[in-house]
Protein backbone atom coordinates (compact mmCIF):
# COMPACT_ATOMS: atom_id res chain seq x y z
CA UNK A 1 0.00 0.00 0.00
CA UNK A 2 1.59 3.47 -1.20
CA UNK A 3 2.95 5.73 2.33
CA UNK A 4 0.59 8.88 1.94
CA UNK A 5 2.26 12.34 3.07
CA UNK A 6 0.89 12.97 6.63
CA UNK A 7 0.61 16.75 5.59
CA UNK A 8 -1.75 15.68 2.63
CA UNK A 9 -3.57 12.82 5.02
CA UNK A 10 -4.57 15.95 7.51
CA UNK A 11 -5.49 18.55 4.65
CA UNK A 12 -7.49 15.76 2.73
CA UNK A 13 -9.25 14.53 6.14
CA UNK A 14 -10.89 18.19 6.59
CA UNK A 15 -11.64 18.63 3.38
CA UNK A 16 -13.74 15.08 3.66
CA UNK A 17 -15.17 15.99 6.55
CA UNK A 18 -16.22 19.11 5.61
CA UNK A 19 -17.67 17.48 2.40
CA UNK A 20 -19.48 15.30 4.36
CA UNK A 21 -21.38 17.32 6.74
CA UNK A 22 -22.02 20.03 3.88
CA UNK A 23 -24.02 16.59 1.57
CA UNK A 24 -25.73 16.20 4.44
CA UNK A 25 -27.54 19.85 4.07
CA UNK A 26 -31.16 19.19 3.91
CA UNK A 27 -30.69 15.45 3.02
CA UNK A 28 -33.93 14.56 4.72
CA UNK A 29 -35.83 17.86 4.60
CA UNK A 30 -38.85 18.58 2.39
CA UNK A 31 -37.36 21.02 -0.76
CA UNK A 32 -37.47 24.51 -0.30
CA UNK A 33 -39.95 26.62 -1.46
CA UNK A 34 -38.41 29.79 -1.66
CA UNK A 35 -34.59 30.17 -0.64
CA UNK A 36 -31.63 32.48 -1.32
CA UNK A 37 -31.02 34.35 -4.02
CA UNK A 38 -27.68 34.20 -6.15
CA UNK A 39 -24.89 35.76 -4.95
CA UNK A 40 -25.91 36.10 -1.68
CA UNK A 41 -23.13 35.15 -0.29
CA UNK A 42 -25.75 31.83 1.31
CA UNK A 43 -23.61 29.28 -0.87
CA UNK A 44 -20.41 30.66 0.82
CA UNK A 45 -22.02 30.94 4.05
CA UNK A 46 -23.05 27.45 4.24
CA UNK A 47 -19.91 25.84 3.29
CA UNK A 48 -18.27 27.44 6.18
CA UNK A 49 -20.88 25.99 8.38
CA UNK A 50 -19.90 22.42 6.77
CA UNK A 51 -16.40 23.22 7.78
CA UNK A 52 -17.26 24.45 11.18
CA UNK A 53 -18.86 21.69 11.74
CA UNK A 54 -16.06 19.46 10.98
CA UNK A 55 -13.52 21.61 13.13
CA UNK A 56 -15.67 20.98 15.82
CA UNK A 57 -15.42 17.22 15.71
CA UNK A 58 -12.14 17.51 14.82
CA UNK A 59 -10.88 19.37 17.83
CA UNK A 60 -13.29 16.70 20.24
CA UNK A 61 -10.83 14.50 18.76
CA UNK A 62 -7.81 16.56 19.01
CA UNK A 63 -8.54 17.51 23.12
CA UNK A 64 -8.91 13.17 23.27
CA UNK A 65 -5.20 13.17 22.27
CA UNK A 66 -4.01 15.52 24.27
CA UNK A 67 -3.66 16.17 27.99
CA UNK A 68 -2.99 19.03 30.62
CA UNK A 69 -2.73 22.69 29.17
CA UNK A 70 -3.06 21.92 26.13
CA UNK A 71 -6.42 19.93 26.15
CA UNK A 72 -8.06 22.46 28.41
CA UNK A 73 -7.27 24.71 24.94
CA UNK A 74 -8.63 21.96 22.83
CA UNK A 75 -11.99 22.12 24.74
CA UNK A 76 -12.07 25.62 24.57
CA UNK A 77 -11.09 26.09 21.00
CA UNK A 78 -13.92 23.39 20.68
CA UNK A 79 -16.40 25.65 22.18
CA UNK A 80 -15.43 28.59 20.31
CA UNK A 81 -16.18 26.76 17.04
CA UNK A 82 -19.18 25.86 18.29
CA UNK A 83 -20.13 29.24 18.53
CA UNK A 84 -18.74 30.35 15.14
CA UNK A 85 -20.71 27.56 13.68
CA UNK A 86 -24.04 29.19 15.04
CA UNK A 87 -22.93 32.81 14.37
CA UNK A 88 -22.37 31.87 10.73
CA UNK A 89 -25.89 29.56 10.52
CA UNK A 90 -27.63 32.91 11.46
CA UNK A 91 -26.54 34.57 8.42
CA UNK A 92 -27.78 31.68 6.41
CA UNK A 93 -31.00 31.67 7.96
CA UNK A 94 -31.20 35.30 7.51
CA UNK A 95 -30.94 34.86 3.70
CA UNK A 96 -33.43 32.70 3.86
CA UNK A 97 -31.07 29.81 3.63
CA UNK A 98 -31.30 26.25 5.58
CA UNK A 99 -27.23 25.59 7.18
CA UNK A 100 -25.68 22.46 6.58
CA UNK A 101 -26.51 20.10 9.78
CA UNK A 102 -23.50 18.48 11.57
CA UNK A 103 -23.51 14.51 11.46
CA UNK A 104 -22.67 12.64 14.03
CA UNK A 105 -19.21 12.60 15.49
CA UNK A 106 -18.33 9.12 14.17
CA UNK A 107 -18.81 9.97 10.76
CA UNK A 108 -16.40 12.36 10.81
CA UNK A 109 -14.07 10.51 12.98
CA UNK A 110 -13.42 7.77 9.96
CA UNK A 111 -12.00 10.40 8.39
CA UNK A 112 -9.67 11.84 10.24
CA UNK A 113 -5.86 10.77 10.67
CA UNK A 114 -4.44 8.64 13.13
CA UNK A 115 -3.77 10.84 16.05
CA UNK A 116 -1.06 8.87 17.99
CA UNK A 117 0.53 11.34 20.69
CA UNK A 118 0.91 15.50 21.35
CA UNK A 119 2.41 15.91 18.22
CA UNK A 120 0.00 14.33 15.64
CA UNK A 121 -2.75 15.97 17.36
CA UNK A 122 -1.34 19.32 17.29
CA UNK A 123 -0.49 19.26 13.59
CA UNK A 124 -3.64 18.51 12.75
CA UNK A 125 -4.86 21.33 14.74
CA UNK A 126 -2.76 23.65 13.11
CA UNK A 127 -4.02 21.98 9.41
CA UNK A 128 -7.07 22.80 10.79
CA UNK A 129 -7.00 26.27 12.32
CA UNK A 130 -5.00 27.17 8.76
CA UNK A 131 -7.63 26.08 6.59
CA UNK A 132 -10.15 27.91 9.10
CA UNK A 133 -8.49 30.80 8.42
CA UNK A 134 -8.18 30.95 5.03
CA UNK A 135 -12.21 30.32 4.68
CA UNK A 136 -12.87 33.41 6.30
CA UNK A 137 -10.45 35.69 4.69
CA UNK A 138 -12.25 34.25 1.51
CA UNK A 139 -15.29 35.24 2.85
CA UNK A 140 -13.98 38.43 3.15
CA UNK A 141 -13.24 39.12 -0.53
CA UNK A 142 -16.35 37.30 -1.75
CA UNK A 143 -19.02 38.36 1.07
CA UNK A 144 -21.29 41.22 -0.52
CA UNK A 145 -22.70 42.12 2.81
CA UNK A 146 -21.29 44.43 5.34
CA UNK A 147 -22.79 42.65 8.40
CA UNK A 148 -21.74 39.29 6.86
CA UNK A 149 -18.19 40.61 6.11
CA UNK A 150 -17.98 42.04 10.48
CA UNK A 151 -19.07 38.81 11.48
CA UNK A 152 -16.23 37.13 8.88
CA UNK A 153 -13.57 39.40 9.88
CA UNK A 154 -14.14 38.93 13.53
CA UNK A 155 -14.45 35.04 13.32
CA UNK A 156 -11.31 35.11 11.05
CA UNK A 157 -9.18 37.17 13.89
CA UNK A 158 -10.83 34.72 16.27
CA UNK A 159 -9.57 31.38 14.29
CA UNK A 160 -5.87 33.05 14.01
CA UNK A 161 -5.84 33.34 17.93
CA UNK A 162 -6.90 29.73 17.87
CA UNK A 163 -4.23 29.30 15.59
CA UNK A 164 -1.23 30.93 17.23
CA UNK A 165 -2.39 29.17 20.64
CA UNK A 166 -1.51 25.95 18.71
CA UNK A 167 1.69 27.19 17.39
CA UNK A 168 2.57 27.88 21.37
CA UNK A 169 1.31 24.66 22.58
CA UNK A 170 3.83 23.14 19.79
CA UNK A 171 6.84 25.58 21.28
CA UNK A 172 7.32 27.97 18.57
CA UNK A 173 6.03 31.94 18.41
CA UNK A 174 2.82 32.50 18.66
CA UNK A 175 2.95 34.52 15.82
CA UNK A 176 5.51 33.61 13.54
CA UNK A 177 4.44 34.97 9.92
CA UNK A 178 3.53 38.90 9.75
CA UNK A 179 0.51 37.99 7.52
CA UNK A 180 -1.60 35.11 8.67
CA UNK A 181 -3.54 33.90 5.57
CA UNK A 182 -4.11 29.86 6.08
CA UNK A 183 -1.21 28.82 3.68
CA UNK A 184 1.83 28.24 5.49
CA UNK B 1 9.48 16.16 -3.37
CA UNK B 2 7.19 15.08 -1.22
CA UNK B 3 3.33 15.53 -1.59
CA UNK B 4 2.95 17.39 1.36
CA UNK B 5 6.23 19.65 0.50
CA UNK B 6 4.67 20.63 -2.78
CA UNK B 7 1.65 21.85 -0.91
CA UNK B 8 3.60 23.73 1.81
CA UNK B 9 5.49 25.44 -1.25
CA UNK B 10 2.32 26.46 -3.38
CA UNK B 11 0.89 27.88 -0.03
CA UNK B 12 4.26 30.04 0.65
CA UNK B 13 3.68 31.41 -2.83
CA UNK B 14 0.11 31.98 -2.31
CA UNK B 15 1.31 34.12 0.59
CA UNK B 16 3.65 35.98 -0.89
CA UNK B 17 1.39 36.96 -3.89
CA UNK B 18 -1.44 37.86 -1.65
CA UNK B 19 0.59 39.85 0.78
CA UNK B 20 3.34 41.05 -1.68
CA UNK B 21 1.61 41.33 -4.68
CA UNK B 22 -2.37 42.83 -3.71
CA UNK B 23 -0.80 45.48 -0.71
CA UNK B 24 2.66 46.67 -2.90
CA UNK B 25 1.13 46.43 -6.08
CA UNK B 26 -0.23 49.72 -5.38
CA UNK B 27 -3.76 48.66 -5.83
CA UNK B 28 -4.64 52.23 -4.53
CA UNK B 29 -2.99 54.15 -6.89
CA UNK B 30 -2.79 58.19 -7.45
CA UNK B 31 -5.63 58.15 -9.77
CA UNK B 32 -7.43 56.64 -7.56
CA UNK B 33 -6.75 58.20 -4.43
CA UNK B 34 -8.45 61.37 -6.59
CA UNK B 35 -12.02 59.86 -6.74
CA UNK B 36 -11.58 59.16 -10.89
CA UNK B 37 -10.84 55.62 -11.16
CA UNK B 38 -12.98 54.20 -8.15
CA UNK B 39 -16.32 52.88 -9.31
CA UNK B 40 -19.94 54.11 -7.64
CA UNK B 41 -19.61 52.11 -4.42
CA UNK B 42 -16.59 53.76 -3.39
CA UNK B 43 -17.50 57.17 -3.68
CA UNK B 44 -20.52 56.25 -1.57
CA UNK B 45 -20.94 58.24 1.64
CA UNK B 46 -18.07 57.43 4.28
CA UNK B 47 -14.62 57.28 4.81
CA UNK B 48 -12.55 56.38 1.28
CA UNK B 49 -10.21 53.68 1.00
CA UNK B 50 -7.65 55.90 1.49
CA UNK B 51 -9.01 57.34 4.79
CA UNK B 52 -9.20 54.17 5.76
CA UNK B 53 -5.83 52.83 4.58
CA UNK B 54 -4.38 55.99 6.22
CA UNK B 55 -6.01 55.04 9.71
CA UNK B 56 -4.46 51.51 10.09
CA UNK B 57 -1.03 53.03 8.55
CA UNK B 58 -1.51 55.52 11.67
CA UNK B 59 -1.84 52.94 13.84
CA UNK B 60 0.75 50.34 12.39
CA UNK B 61 3.29 52.99 12.96
CA UNK B 62 2.40 53.53 16.45
CA UNK B 63 2.66 49.92 16.80
CA UNK B 64 6.19 49.87 15.08
CA UNK B 65 6.95 52.89 17.26
CA UNK B 66 6.04 51.03 20.59
CA UNK B 67 8.28 47.86 19.83
CA UNK B 68 11.25 50.15 18.55
CA UNK B 69 11.45 51.96 22.14
CA UNK B 70 10.18 48.90 24.12
CA UNK B 71 13.54 47.04 22.67
CA UNK B 72 15.28 50.16 23.30
CA UNK B 73 13.98 50.76 27.07
CA UNK B 74 14.96 46.64 27.12
CA UNK B 75 11.26 46.21 28.26
CA UNK B 76 10.07 43.11 26.17
CA UNK B 77 12.19 40.25 25.77
CA UNK B 78 14.63 40.86 22.60
CA UNK B 79 13.51 38.06 20.26
CA UNK B 80 10.30 38.64 20.83
CA UNK B 81 10.37 41.96 20.29
CA UNK B 82 12.13 42.01 17.02
CA UNK B 83 10.00 39.35 15.15
CA UNK B 84 6.87 41.79 16.52
CA UNK B 85 8.36 44.75 15.77
CA UNK B 86 9.71 43.05 12.23
CA UNK B 87 5.74 42.45 11.80
CA UNK B 88 4.80 46.37 12.29
CA UNK B 89 7.53 47.08 9.58
CA UNK B 90 6.37 44.64 6.95
CA UNK B 91 2.12 46.17 7.69
CA UNK B 92 3.90 49.73 7.19
CA UNK B 93 5.72 48.73 4.34
CA UNK B 94 2.86 47.15 2.78
CA UNK B 95 0.24 49.90 3.33
CA UNK B 96 2.59 52.73 2.40
CA UNK B 97 3.10 51.61 -1.19
CA UNK B 98 -0.65 51.24 -1.34
CA UNK B 99 -1.38 54.78 0.15
CA UNK B 100 1.92 56.39 -2.20
CA UNK B 101 2.14 59.62 -1.61
CA UNK B 102 -0.82 60.16 1.29
CA UNK B 103 1.28 58.05 3.37
CA UNK B 104 3.14 60.91 4.60
CA UNK B 105 -0.66 62.18 6.03
CA UNK B 106 -0.85 59.25 8.55
CA UNK B 107 1.00 60.11 11.20
CA UNK B 108 1.66 57.54 14.79
CA UNK B 109 0.15 59.64 17.74
CA UNK B 110 2.83 59.54 20.83
CA UNK B 111 0.46 58.45 23.45
CA UNK B 112 -0.22 55.42 26.21
CA UNK B 113 2.80 53.46 25.91
CA UNK B 114 4.48 52.57 29.30
CA UNK B 115 8.23 51.63 29.17
CA UNK B 116 8.37 50.97 33.09
CA UNK B 117 8.44 47.28 32.95
CA UNK B 118 8.72 44.62 30.66
CA UNK B 119 5.08 43.74 32.08
CA UNK B 120 3.74 47.16 31.94
CA UNK B 121 4.78 47.19 28.39
CA UNK B 122 3.19 44.18 27.29
CA UNK B 123 -0.03 45.48 28.94
CA UNK B 124 0.09 48.60 27.33
CA UNK B 125 0.88 46.62 23.56
CA UNK B 126 -1.83 44.14 24.09
CA UNK B 127 -4.07 47.40 24.60
CA UNK B 128 -2.36 48.60 21.09
CA UNK B 129 -3.12 45.30 19.30
CA UNK B 130 -6.63 45.33 20.51
CA UNK B 131 -7.59 48.62 19.13
CA UNK B 132 -5.63 47.91 15.78
CA UNK B 133 -7.63 44.60 15.62
CA UNK B 134 -10.48 46.46 15.77
CA UNK B 135 -9.97 48.89 13.54
CA UNK B 136 -9.16 46.87 10.82
CA UNK B 137 -12.41 44.63 11.47
CA UNK B 138 -14.45 47.85 10.94
CA UNK B 139 -12.78 49.12 7.84
CA UNK B 140 -12.95 45.24 6.38
CA UNK B 141 -16.67 46.04 7.00
CA UNK B 142 -16.53 49.21 5.16
CA UNK B 143 -13.73 48.52 2.52
CA UNK B 144 -14.63 48.95 -1.29
CA UNK B 145 -11.56 47.73 -2.88
CA UNK B 146 -11.89 44.00 -3.38
CA UNK B 147 -8.29 43.41 -4.05
CA UNK B 148 -7.24 44.81 -0.79
CA UNK B 149 -9.80 42.98 1.59
CA UNK B 150 -7.79 39.44 2.16
CA UNK B 151 -4.43 40.93 2.72
CA UNK B 152 -5.82 43.65 4.95
CA UNK B 153 -7.27 40.58 6.79
CA UNK B 154 -4.16 38.75 6.89
CA UNK B 155 -2.38 41.80 8.84
CA UNK B 156 -5.55 41.56 11.50
CA UNK B 157 -4.97 38.20 11.85
CA UNK B 158 -1.19 38.86 12.37
CA UNK B 159 -2.47 41.66 15.15
CA UNK B 160 -4.82 39.11 16.69
CA UNK B 161 -2.06 36.86 16.83
CA UNK B 162 0.08 39.13 18.42
CA UNK B 163 -2.49 39.40 21.26
CA UNK B 164 -1.72 35.98 22.15
CA UNK B 165 2.23 36.38 22.37
CA UNK B 166 1.43 39.42 24.77
CA UNK B 167 -1.00 37.45 26.81
CA UNK B 168 1.80 34.92 26.95
CA UNK B 169 4.89 37.19 28.57
CA UNK B 170 1.64 38.74 31.03
CA UNK B 171 1.04 34.75 32.19
CA UNK B 172 -2.33 35.25 31.52
CA UNK B 173 -5.13 32.57 29.24
CA UNK B 174 -3.90 32.63 25.64
CA UNK B 175 -7.68 33.27 24.76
Amino acid sequence: MPRVHATLTRRGALGGAAALALASCGGGDPAPTGGPRAGSGAGLLSSIVALEHAGIAAWGAIAQALSGDARRYARVIREREIDNAERVAVLVRKLGGSPPKARADEDYARLFPRLNDDADALHFARDLEERLVRAYLEGLRLLPDPDQRRVTAEIAADQAQDLAVVHALAGGPAAPQPFVTGTS
Amino acid sequence: MAGGAALLASGSAARAALAGGALAGGALGGAALGGGALGPSALAAGPSDADQLARLLALERRLADAYEAALARDAIEPALGELLLDHEREHVRGLEQSLGKRSAEAEAPRSGIDLASRRAFARSALGLERAAVDTYRDVLTTFHNDRLLQPLGSIMACGAQHEVALRRVLGEDLL
